[in-house]
């Protein structure tokens, strides 16, 4: 009998969970408690040491899911969550650093597109002559296409899904302003506003944090239709300091923009 | 500047050094794949190509981006896989072979380029951890006074934890048993050396930063995906180790990862 038990244990671990519509992501605690109070039926589970709540936010089956911070948590649970998912779309949100002087606290960037930022080539430079951050050279993320065996670089980052910008541009922030714009992440604070320029001129981005770009270069990888949004948490031009609670407008206008989306 | 680095340094407790058994487990697909003992990431075909050509009973496996080498190699079940040399898609694959093949040791090998200026071309360092030196905080400066990276502060990973926590690291762990292993290994054209083996989407060349990235990382080497692989493999508990030839050749580098396979119990 016990190892008939231990048997079902086994085949239950392996099994993936039910597909979901949605694959709704946050990186803090804070960035998912809105969404996780609206879910309805809601049953939590955990992929190693990966948070996931489903159930139904709009009539759509949803994972809403605590991806951590950063590239490796990031990449690390997305793969896990679409591996065990299967996601029709995934939904990328949370709180952000402005990079364009007109946003302020708790506008939302709709992101047509989303990019890493950080990676680069020095120029070559001896010892004394310092480090000059502004003239380095960006190198764009890669993804392989199977199908020609080609490296292809994605220089613009990954666009946001024509349908969900759609309908994201029709939901209401209720704590602020929402723009469509561009995303950059990096595992970076940026607060020099020389660089802040520098990367907003360069990638045209309109606010940095530090995952939504990745997450769009594994939904692009996997053919999964993808959006982003996020809150302005902090504004260096204007001098506001991080404010964790903004992440409550974001999580509000997600479900709202879930209410909103049709039948996928 | 306390309340900008509270954004990514809030700290949630919990620690996951001490993962197990049923931890992998719960990770595993549906995919039938049976497990292996080693997975081996290395950047580029070059540098697969001398090991794939060894494996018996070959197999290839692909998902999205990513793509498998599965066989028998020094009379070991193991996974290849390619990287690409960036951390995204080291992490992407690293992950895809943990839940699909559940190795029981992860092993990052390639070249990388010295940030000891005691290392020399043709060293082969070996993983005693990983640093994962992306993670910058720069400090408030206005508008037309300039960018400084050699002010910048470090910051640090946040390991998701279970239980919805994280932990604040600089280091990745390397496996100790792999890492005596390590030592036993001939350098291509210098010696062995055991350091820090740090990694980001960068390529220094500012003699000025490279030294700023050891003196607040403590790395001995940088290369694309090392650190990130660690810190993946973390996430998910399994262990791992690198092997980064200086200036290497691939050819170097897949001589080194075969001698390891031969030399691993």
């Amino acid at each position: 009998m016990k190892h008939i038990v231990l048997f079902l244990v086994f085949l239950t671990a392996l099994r993936a969970a039910d597909p979901v519509d949605v694959l709704v992501q946050g990186a803090e605690n804070l960035e998912v408690q809105e969404i996780v109070a609206a879910l309805e039926g809601p049953a939590k589970i955990t992929i190693g040491p990966f948070s996931f709540w489903t159930g139904k936010i709009g009539g759509h089956p949803v994972a809403v899911q605590l991806t951590g911070q950063a590239l490796i948590n990031c990449t690390t649970s997305t793969v896990l969550g679409i591996e065990e998912f299967s996601p029709k779309l995934i939904v990328n949100q949370g709180t952000s650093g402005a990079q364009a002087p007109f946003l302020t606290l708790h506008d939302i960037i709709v992101g047509r597109r989303a990019l890493d930022y950080s990676a680069m080539i020095t120029p070559v430079r001896a010892v004394g002559q310092g480090s000059v951050a502004l003239a380095w050279t960006p190198v764009p993320q890669r993804l392989r296409d199977l199908a020609t065996g080609k490296l292809v670089a994605f220089a613009k980052g990954f666009a946001g899904d024509e349908a969900a910008l759609a309908v994201a541009m029709r939901t209401r922030n209720s704590m602020g302003r929402v723009f469509l714009g561009v995303i950059g992440s990096a595992h970076e604070v940026n607060l020099e506003l020389d660089r802040v320029r520098w990367s907003h001129e360069t990638f045209g981005m309109d606010v940095e944090e530090m995952e939504s770009g990745h997450v769009a270069a594994i939904a692009h990888a996997y053919g999964i239709r993808y959006i982003a949004f996020r809150v302005v948490s902090d504004a260096p031009y204007e001098g506001v300091p991080f404010y964790p609670l903004a992440a409550r407008a974001t999580g509000l206008f997600t479900v709202n923009f879930l209410k909103n989306l049709p039948p996928l | 500047m306390v309340e900008h680095m509270s954004r990514r340094f809030r700290i949630f407790g919990g620690f996951i050094f001490g993962v197990i058994f049923s931890f992998r487990l719960a990770l595993a697909a549906s995919s039938s794949a049976p497990p292996v003992d080693i997975l081996l990431a290395a950047a580029s075909d070059a540098a697969l190509q001398p090991l794939i050509a060894k494996l018996e009973s070959p197999q290839i496996e692909t998902r999205a981006a990513w793509q498998f080498w599965i066989g028998t190699l020094a009379g070991k079940r193991v996974v290849l896989t390619r990287t690409e040399g960036d951390p995204l898609n080291a992490v992407a694959a690293t992950t895809l072979a943990i839940r699909r093949y559940s190795p029981k040791l992860v092993v990052t090998y390639g070249s990388a380029r010295a940030h000891d200026p005691a290392l020399r071309s043709g060293d082969l360092l070996v993983s005693e951890k990983f640093s994962a030196f992306d993670g910058l905080v720069s400090s408030v400066v206005p508008l037309d006074a300039g960018s400084d990276s050699l002010t910048w502060q470090k910051l640090p990973h946040l390991v998701a934890t279970k239980g919805e926590g994280e932990t604040a690291v600089f280091f990745f762990p390397a496996d100790a048993s792999a890492l005596a292993v390590a030592k036993t290994l001939a350098a291509p054209r210098g010696k062995v050396v055991v350091g820090v083996l740090g990694s980001a989407a960068q390529v220094n060349r500012e003699v000025d930063r490279v030294a700023w990235i050891r003196r607040e990382w403590g790395t001995s080497s940088e290369d694309g995906e090392s650190a990130h692989i660690a810190g993946c493999a973390l996430l998910l508990g399994v262990p791992v180790i690198g092997l980064r030839v200086i200036d290497g050749t691939e050819a170097e580098a897949a001589a080194v990862a075969l001698k390891f396979m031969e030399a691993s119990k």
